[in-house]
C-alpha cells in the first residue's frame, strides 16, 4: 500500500481519498504467533478494516480505512496487535499540530 | 475534596483513579446482548446532571432508548438516510466521478459533517457494514435547550463525558454516536422523540456491557502546547 494517496493516483480505488487532495491511512501490525482468531478486533474495529483469513486476523488487503483508534490494541486478549501508523490526512483537511506518538505519560 | 497529598505521589508518580479511567477508556463498538441494570444507567445519568454549564443553565435533556425495536428502527432511518447520500455524493465507487464534484462541495459546505471520516463511516453504514449503534441494548439521547447561555452544545458534550467517565468506572462501555443527528430531518422522530423548539438534537451515546475487555491504554499523538509563562512562549508536547 502507498505510504500517500496523491491526486495523480486517479482511476484507482484510492480515488475517494483524493477529497482532501491526500492522506496517509493508518497501520496496525499484527503478531501471526500470539493471534488465535478470535475476531474481537475485527468487532471493533470503527472502519472494517480487520478481517479474519486462514484463522487469524489481518488488514483488508483492498483498502484498510484505518483511522488508527487503536480499539483492536486494546480489545486484543492476546496483545498481539500493535499501531504501527497513524491516520494522517494532506490537503484541505490535514493535521496540524501534531507531535511523537505514544501512551499516557506520566509528570 | 481530596487532598492533593492524598491523590498524587509527586512528579512522576502513578496513575490517580480517575486518570486510569480516563486514559483505559477506548470507545466501544462489541455489547453484550444482556440489558444494562437500570440502577447503573440511573447513576450514570446522575453525573450528567452534575455537570459545569454556562450560568448554572444545565441546558441538556437526556432521553433514554432502552427499547430493541426502537433502536432497530432508528438504525434503519439512519441507514436509510447515509443511503441517500451516498446515491447523490458517493465519490468511493470507481466510474462514477460525475459524483465527485457534489462530493466536494458537501465538503467545503459543512466540512465538519462531510469530513473524510464521517463520509467513509456513511459508506459503511449505507452498506450496513457498520450498525450506527454497534448493537448497544441502551441508547442515551442528548438533547439542548437552543435559548441557554454561552455554548449550549459544549455544554451537551461536558455532561455526556462525565456520563462515559462514570460509565467506564463502572465497568460498561460507551461510544459517541452523532449519527443520531439524521433522525431530526425526519417528521415521525421529530414528533416521537419531541424534537420542537426550543430543542435540538446533540448527540447520542451508546451504553452497554462490552464484550471482551476493550478497556486498555493505547499510543496517540501528542499535540503542540503553547506555553507562555515569564513572557516568553515555547512549545511544549
Amino acid at each position: 500500500m502507498p505510504e500517500q494517496i496523491r491526486r495523480k493516483d486517479r482511476g484507482k480505488i484510492e480515488d475517494f481519498l483524493d477529497i482532501g487532495n491526500s492522506a496517509v491511512l493508518g497501520a496496525v501490525e499484527i503478531d501471526p504467533e500470539k493471534c488465535t482468531g478470535c475476531a474481537y478486533c475485527v468487532k471493533a474495529c470503527a472502519a472494517n478494516a480487520l478481517e479474519i483469513h486462514d484463522r487469524k486476523c489481518r488488514m483488508v488487503v483492498e483498502l484498510p480505512l484505518c483511522i488508527s483508534c487503536g480499539d483492536c490494541v486494546a480489545i486484543c486478549p492476546e496483545g498481539s496487535i500493535s499501531l504501527t501508523r497513524f491516520l494522517k490526512y494532506l490537503g484541505f483537511f490535514r493535521y496540524i499540530d501534531r507531535g511523537a506518538t505514544g501512551p499516557p505519560r506520566k509528570f | 475534596m481530596n487532598d492533593p497529598a492524598e491523590t498524587v505521589t509527586g512528579p512522576g508518580g502513578d496513575f490517580n483513579f480517575l486518570e486510569e479511567v480516563i486514559y483505559a477508556r477506548r470507545s466501544v463498538r462489541f455489547y453484550k446482548k444482556d440489558q444494562v441494570p437500570e440502577y447503573l444507567v440511573r447513576r450514570v445519568l446522575e453525573t450528567g446532571r452534575y455537570a459545569p454549564s454556562a450560568g448554572n443553565a444545565q441546558p441538556w435533556k437526556f432521553m433514554v432508548v432502552r427499547d430493541k425495536q426502537m433502536i432497530d428502527e432508528m438504525t434503519q432511518d439512519v441507514t436509510d438516510f447515509c443511503r441517500r447520500i451516498m446515491k447523490f455524493a458517493d465519490y468511493l465507487v470507481p466510474g462514477q466521478e460525475h459524483k465527485t464534484w457534489r462530493a466536494k462541495l458537501l465538503m467545503r459546505l459543512s466540512n465538519n459533517s462531510f469530513h473524510p471520516t464521517p463520509f467513509g463511516a456513511m459508506k459503511l453504514i449505507s452498506e450496513g457494514k457498520l450498525g450506527v449503534w454497534h448493537g448497544a441494548p441502551t441508547v442515551i439521547i442528548i438533547m439542548v435547550d437552543k435559548r441557554a447561555p454561552g455554548k449550549p452544545m459544549i455544554d451537551a458534550g461536558i455532561a455526556g463525558e462525565n456520563m462515559v467517565l462514570a460509565a467506564h468506572s463502572m465497568g460498561l462501555g460507551t461510544c459517541w454516536v452523532s449519527f443520531v443527528t439524521p433522525l431530526e430531518f425526519k417528521p415521525k422522530w421529530r414528533k416521537k422523540l419531541g424534537i420542537r423548539y426550543p430543542y435540538k438534537l446533540a448527540t447520542s451515546i451508546a451504553l452497554g456491557i462490552p464484550k471482551g475487555s476493550p478497556d486498555g491504554f493505547v499510543p496517540r499523538e501528542t499535540q503542540a502546547i503553547d506555553w507562555w509563562e515569564d513572557g516568553a512562549m515555547k512549545v511544549v508536547y
